[in-house]
């Protein structure tokens, strides 16, 4: 557990690391603190550094609470995964200079490219006209702010595929009608999500089987 | 039969409201229920002359009136509710055309009759819609409707060109549309707009006869003749907007295709076979009719299953019929457009089925019941929110397809809730005969039908030009009367006229 973000943070062995295990757990904490973190003064590091005390916890607990820390309620491996996440992106702010140009090796591809027809697939997401019209539909569709207009547009999709547009009166008659309708909306489109699927089973197969023929030849006009 | 004057036999017919009369018991013999027709005033009047005409002395063989005959399907044993008589309603073998009664399954009295299905076992209607405009086919309509003609073969004794073997046709009968899907003649979302999915699962094709499987082979994938038609059509008015949104049918003039066929040869051999099957078993089980038309077999009898098995096979080779229509009609359009049947978005809007007996859940008198529903010259027409119709249509209700005659315009609806409680969610099929046959052929000139068509700027195909009159406008009901009744009575709601431009006949 965690060994990708121990190694990209140096940690000696970060394989062999056992989060369960208290007393390696402690000095994780500890060796993040001394080596990466350094939000205390080292001779304010004392409470964490006592790893066989029975105050390390405490001391632990008031560490968490002074990096202001969202996990501080949560299991101990999701603690440690904040820090270890925090500590990364310290990392990070201290060179950037020398991760921004970092590649990731791309995976060979086996398929050949396909260039699509479809427009859509063809559309520029960067482009200042995309980021205008999903502007103007967030604006209609009530959708918040956001900074990549791709999200926005997710957003969009799921309220049109999901919510119903019309405003109805609340009239005794229309509490028990509309939360019915709901329902039925969404079964229809569940419905519809799986009668897709079995199309899409039914073309997968005929690639295999189908071979429609004809022979004009067998062809007769009657009187 | 009873023999009455008109006068006494008005006695048992009551107006109870402006669009619905009732038929009272002793009307016929032994009535189990109460028969009920739906007519406005033209269509009233047709009907009750019609009765007035069989109540002449001398007038004797020939089919009954068709208020009779509804009269004689409520004398049925295991009917329930009433014996619904739809404003298209017109004689036929046994129940008129436009009749549908609904037995009891839990009831072992209760019997299944192919006469309440009829010969052309599950003949429908199909509806193509298309993205394109009326103006970008008028220039081409003439090419247009001879490339269907070619790719879709008509007439009596026409052959398919859909290679298939014996094997292929047992796999077919029994997979229906499931089978068009397999080898790639239709697309996965046709069978979602299909009713029952364009697949009966009890058919057996091992209880079909030789016989009827060799009528059948040559001709799947024709579309016969007779009432058989493909249109080219063009939405003429948008009566319900979000409806027909629904539909894919977004503004005046869009094109669409309308096929109407059934089950060919082979539908007609299985209800001959099952008819001489019935005149025994009714011997046997002592079932007492009013008509020898209304042959029938208790539902649990083997001849009653072995009937509802064939039939199923029956329905399931009409669906591949239309299928392999619908396959040749895309490849048609795509050939003359030089564009693939996908970008000219050529979905099904809907399959209806309107010669057919299901098992469905009703409720009768305030429980649920399993019920064998016929549905004979009928439309099934499901409410909104059913959990038998496609999820696309959940808000609107069915679709539901009603052909006009040639030369005349078809309507979209689609099922109400009143409809379901009132007609077993069922509404009517199309126009209706108004004369005979034979009676239109001594009336009317078949070259002046052309000339009409033509002067109404209809391109038309026909294989059998002679015979042309027995289909004209004329000799039907109008078909606006009819869906008129159907709106205004509450039992299916006005989505849609389509009004054509180019026809393919047999």
């Amino acid at each position: 557990m965690f060994k990708l973000k121990l190694t990209a943070l140096g940690h000696p062995n970060p394989e062999s690391f056992n989060c369960e295990d208290e007393k390696e757990y402690r000095s994780v904490v500890l060796w993040l603190e001394d080596q990466k973190i350094r939000h205390y003064k080292i001779e304010e590091r004392e409470g964490l550094r006592n790893i066989d005390g029975d105050n390390w916890k405490e001391a632990y607990d008031i560490y968490q609470r002074d990096l202001v820390s969202p996990a501080t309620e949560g299991q101990p491996n999701e603690q440690l995964n904040w820090l270890l996440s925090y500590a990364v992106r310290l990392e990070y702010a201290d060179n950037v200079d020398k991760y921004k140009n970092a590649k990731i090796e791309q995976p060979k591809q086996a398929a050949p490219n396909v260039v699509s027809t479809n427009p859509l697939d063809n559309l520029d997401f960067s482009s200042p006209a995309f980021k205008a019209g999903v502007e103007r539909v967030s604006a209609l569709t009530g959708v918040g702010p956001h900074p990549d207009p791709k999200y926005r547009l997710a957003a969009i999709a799921k309220i049109l595929k999901t919510s119903p547009h019309i405003d109805v009166a609340k009239t005794e008659a229309n509490i028990i009608q509309q939360p019915a309708d709901v329902l039925k909306l969404l079964f229809v489109q569940d419905l519809r999500d799986l009668q897709t699927k079995i199309n899409e089973a039914l073309v997968a197969v005929q690639a295999v089987t189908a071979d429609p023929r004809t022979d004009t030849k067998l062809g007769r006009v009657g009187r | 039969m009873v023999v009455r004057q008109y006068n006494e036999e008005l006695k048992y017919l009551e107006k109870i409201n402006p669009y619905c009369w009732r038929i009272k018991k002793g009307f016929q013999p032994n009535m189990n229920v109460e028969g009920v027709f739906y007519v406005n005033n033209t269509l009233e009047k047709l009907m009750l002359d019609e009765l007035r005409n069989s109540c002449r002395p001398g007038m004797t063989g020939g089919f009954l009136p068709g208020v009779k005959q509804i009269a004689n399907v409520a004398a049925l044993p295991g009917i329930v509710g009433r014996s619904v008589g739809l404003p298209d309603v017109h004689s036929g073998y046994g129940f008129a055309i436009g009749n549908m009664a609904a037995f009891d399954m839990s009831d072992p009295k209760s019997i299944v009759s192919p006469g309440g299905v009829g010969f052309d076992i599950n003949c429908g209607v199909r509806l193509l819609r298309t993205n394109l405009h009326e103006k970008d086919v008028q220039p081409i309509k003439e090419q247009l409707a001879q490339s269907l003609f070619d790719h879709i073969p008509v007439g009596v004794g026409s052959k398919g060109i859909i290679p298939m073997n014996a094997r292929d046709m047992e796999e077919a009968l029994e997979m229906g549309m499931d089978w068009s899907l397999r080898e790639g003649y239709a697309w996965a979302e046709d069978k979602e707009h299909c009713e029952e999915y364009g697949r009966m699962l009890n058919a057996d094709p091992s209880k079909v006869s030789l016989r009827a499987k060799k009528r059948g082979l040559p001709q799947l994938g024709t579309l016969g003749a007779g009432n058989h038609y493909a249109e080219i059509q063009v939405v003429d008015e948008i009566y319900d907007k979000y409806a027909a949104g629904k539909m894919g049918l977004e503004r005046v003039g869009q094109v669409c295709v309308m096929i109407h066929s059934g089950s060919r040869g082979f539908g007609h051999q299985v209800a001959t076979d099952a008819l001489v099957q019935m005149e025994k078993a009714m011997k046997r089980d002592n079932i007492e009719t009013n008509d020898r038309q209304l042959a029938c077999a208790r539902i649990n009898s083997v001849e009653g299953q072995d009937y509802l098995k064939s039939m199923a096979a029956a329905a399931n080779f009409a669906w591949v019929n239309r299928s392999s229509m619908t396959f040749l009609t895309r490849q048609a359009f795509a050939k003359q457009f030089k564009m693939a049947p996908d970008d000219l978005d050529m979905h099904v809007i809907y399959d209806v089925s309107h010669n057919v007996a299901k098992i469905e859940e009703h409720v009768v008198d305030g429980k649920v019941k399993t019920l064998l529903v016929h549905r004979k010259g009928s439309t099934r027409a499901f409410p909104p929110h059913h959990p038998l119709i496609p999820v696309d249509y959940q808000l609107t209700g069915q679709p539901v397809l009603i052909g006009g005659t040639m030369g005349t315009c078809s309507y979209v609806l689609t099922g109400t809730h009143q409809g379901m409680t009132e007609t077993f969610g069922s509404t009517c099929h199309g126009a209706g005969r108004a004369l005979s046959r034979a009676k239109s052929r001594r009336n009317i000139d078949y070259k002046d039908v052309l000339v009409k068509l033509e002067s109404m700027g209809i391109s038309i195909r026909v294989a059998s030009p002679k015979l042309v009159m027995e289909e004209s406008p004329e000799s039907y009901k109008n078909v606006t009367d009819v869906v008129n009744t159907c709106h205004a009575a509450g039992i299916s709601k006005k989505t849609v006229k389509l009004r054509p431009i180019a026809v393919i006949k047999g």
